[in-house]
């Protein structure tokens, strides 16, 4: 049984390239595009979402519409479809060819802000009604409402959801092997490649690259959910309407 | 100040409001009572609009709150109604400091320092000056409904409304708010509030009004009210009470 060796001679042999890719003479790949991949992704997604969860929750159907539409077809439609379909769809529309990268860029955009969009909607749908027309009353406009009284209070509770998308993203990068992004799975493809004959433990290397990122992140995550948890539920008993006054708060 | 005109309001088929003709004069202070589900909590909530009605008006200084209004006309008619909840309503992630500063800060464009200062003045006033930097869930019941009242007069508004305010507290914090309440009125604040407090109705208030079913059937002073109730469910309504 020679696997566990030669597992560790194609890590030594291979490491730059799984890391960074063909990085700096070609394009950034690796780990390191996986992740700025999914962090870009991420970071763009979220002020999106939270733009598409307000229209959700808007008044005016003209503005729920179009976000409720584009949340059904990511809801219903495969990731590696709508890849593929930006893929062919966006050089048409612009005119010109678009970097793998980019494409990806922009599909995981879209999709994970359709997907977060639900998360802070049920976040902000979650609050009790009171927040929202304590705000009112006091004057404040429905958007000023969400900006300074709701939106604070529900991002926060949706810290661990937003974290755990984070982590959903990662592994949806590998989808971008389809249109030859160069991130960590196309590195293992052109490692595999090359070495013909170890197709076991090229993709046994990168399923444990995945899966520690991946699984450091999820600890780091309910470590995170822990926290919240005890702040919401020092608060809830304080606030109790049965709590003893003061004693409990030490306040 | 407050007048309800004809005011009907329903939730579905069932009528909340029924023809409620009823006047808050400037600097009074009217006291609501009557029945679980009798429709005290819709009533008030109509004078800012929290819920909308179906025919009638309802007058705040002369202007019909739910007419035709632009959504800035009514954020400012709201800035003058003070309300407080029976349920507190802080806003859980702010310290009670910046619960009483947000508003005059967002809405009314008053520099910080000068919302910090009228802020510290008022929860000063409510008793609360050493708490300020304690957020809602460190604080008992009856500090933060101190704390909500503080922030509703931090818009300066003219008249303040109180929907049950300590129905939700434990007993001993009862009196705090009370108090609070009593010296608001002392000072000729204009005051429509929902409690069974009948102590307090009888102290303080120069009107009670009595609703049941969704109608607002009697208005008298105090003493004519606790004294001799003209309309059989307000005998009831109060013969219940002592006995309880
Ligand atoms: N959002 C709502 N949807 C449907 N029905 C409602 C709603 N709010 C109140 N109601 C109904 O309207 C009636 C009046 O309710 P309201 O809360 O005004 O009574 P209340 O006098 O404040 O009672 P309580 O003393 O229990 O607070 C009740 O029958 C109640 O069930
Ligand atoms: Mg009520």
């Amino acid at each position: 049984m020679s696997v566990l060796p030669s597992m560790i001679e194609i890590v030594r042999d291979n490491w730059l390239l799984l890391l960074v890719g063909q990085y700096p003479n070609g394009p950034l790949g690796g780990i390191a595009a996986t992740l700025i991949l999914s962090v870009l992704g991420i970071a763009l997604a979220f002020p999106l979402s939270v733009v598409m969860a307000l229209a959700s929750l808007s008044p005016w159907r003209a503005l729920r519409w179009p976000v409720m539409a584009m949340v059904y077809v990511t809801r219903g439609v495969p990731l590696l479809l709508i890849i593929l379909w930006v893929y062919f769809v966006l050089p048409l529309l612009i005119g010109r060819s678009v970097p793998a990268f980019a494409t990806m860029l922009v599909t995981l955009v879209g999709y994970e802000a359709a997907f977060l969009s639900e998360i802070v909607r049920a976040g902000i749908q979650a609050l009790p009604t009171g927040q929202m027309d304590a705000a009112r009353a006091l004057g404040h406009s429905r958007l000023g409402a969400m900006r300074y009284v709701i939106l604070p209070q529900a991002l926060f509770n949706m810290i661990p959801s937003i974290l755990s998308q984070f982590v959903s993203t990662i592994k949806e990068t590998t989808l971008g092997y389809i249109i030859n992004v160069p991130e960590l799975t196309f590195a293992a493809g052109q490692i595999n490649n090359r070495l013909l004959t170890k197709p076991f433990e090229v993709y046994f290397i990168l399923a444990i690259s995945y899966f520690v990122v991946c699984w450091t992140l999820t600890q780091a995550i309910n470590m995170v959910e822990r926290r919240i948890t005890m702040r919401r539920t020092r608060d809830l008993a304080v606030s109790a309407l049965t709590a003893i006054p003061a004693s409990a708060s030490g306040g | 100040m407050i007048r309800f005109v004809a005011v009907h309001k329903f939730f579905g088929a069932l009528a909340a409001l029924t023809d409620v003709n009823a006047e808050v004069k400037k600097g009074e202070v009217v006291v609501v009572c009557g029945p679980s589900g009798s429709g005290k909590s819709t009533l008030i909530r109509t004078v800012n609009r929290l819920e909308e009605i179906q025919s009638g008006s309802v007058l705040f200084e002369g202007r019909d709150v739910h007419g035709k209004l632009g959504g800035a006309a009514l954020n400012h008619l709201r800035t003058r109604i003070g309300f407080v909840f029976q349920s507190f309503n802080l806003f859980p992630h702010l310290s009670a400091l910046d619960n009483v500063m947000l508003s005059p800060m967002k809405v009314n464009g008053v520099k910080r320092s000068e919302a910090r200062e009228a802020a510290l003045r008022l929860l000063d006033r409510v008793g609360l000056a050493a708490k300020a930097q304690n957020y809602p869930g460190q604080l008992s019941g009856g500090q933060q409904q101190r704390v909500a009242i503080a922030r509703a007069l931090a818009m300066e508004p003219p008249a303040m409304l109180f929907d049950e305010p300590t129905s939700a507290l434990d007993p001993e914090m009862v009196g705090e708010v009370l108090s609070v309440m009593r010296s608001l009125a002392r000072d000729g604040m204009t005051m429509m509030c929902v409690t069974h407090e009948m102590n307090f109705a009888r102290d303080v208030a120069d009107r009670v009004w009595f609703m049941d079913a969704g109608r607002v059937l009697e208005t008298g002073t105090p003493v004519d009210f606790f004294r001799s109730p003209q309309h059989p469910r307000a005998q009831r309504f109060l013969s219940d009470l002592h006995t309880r």
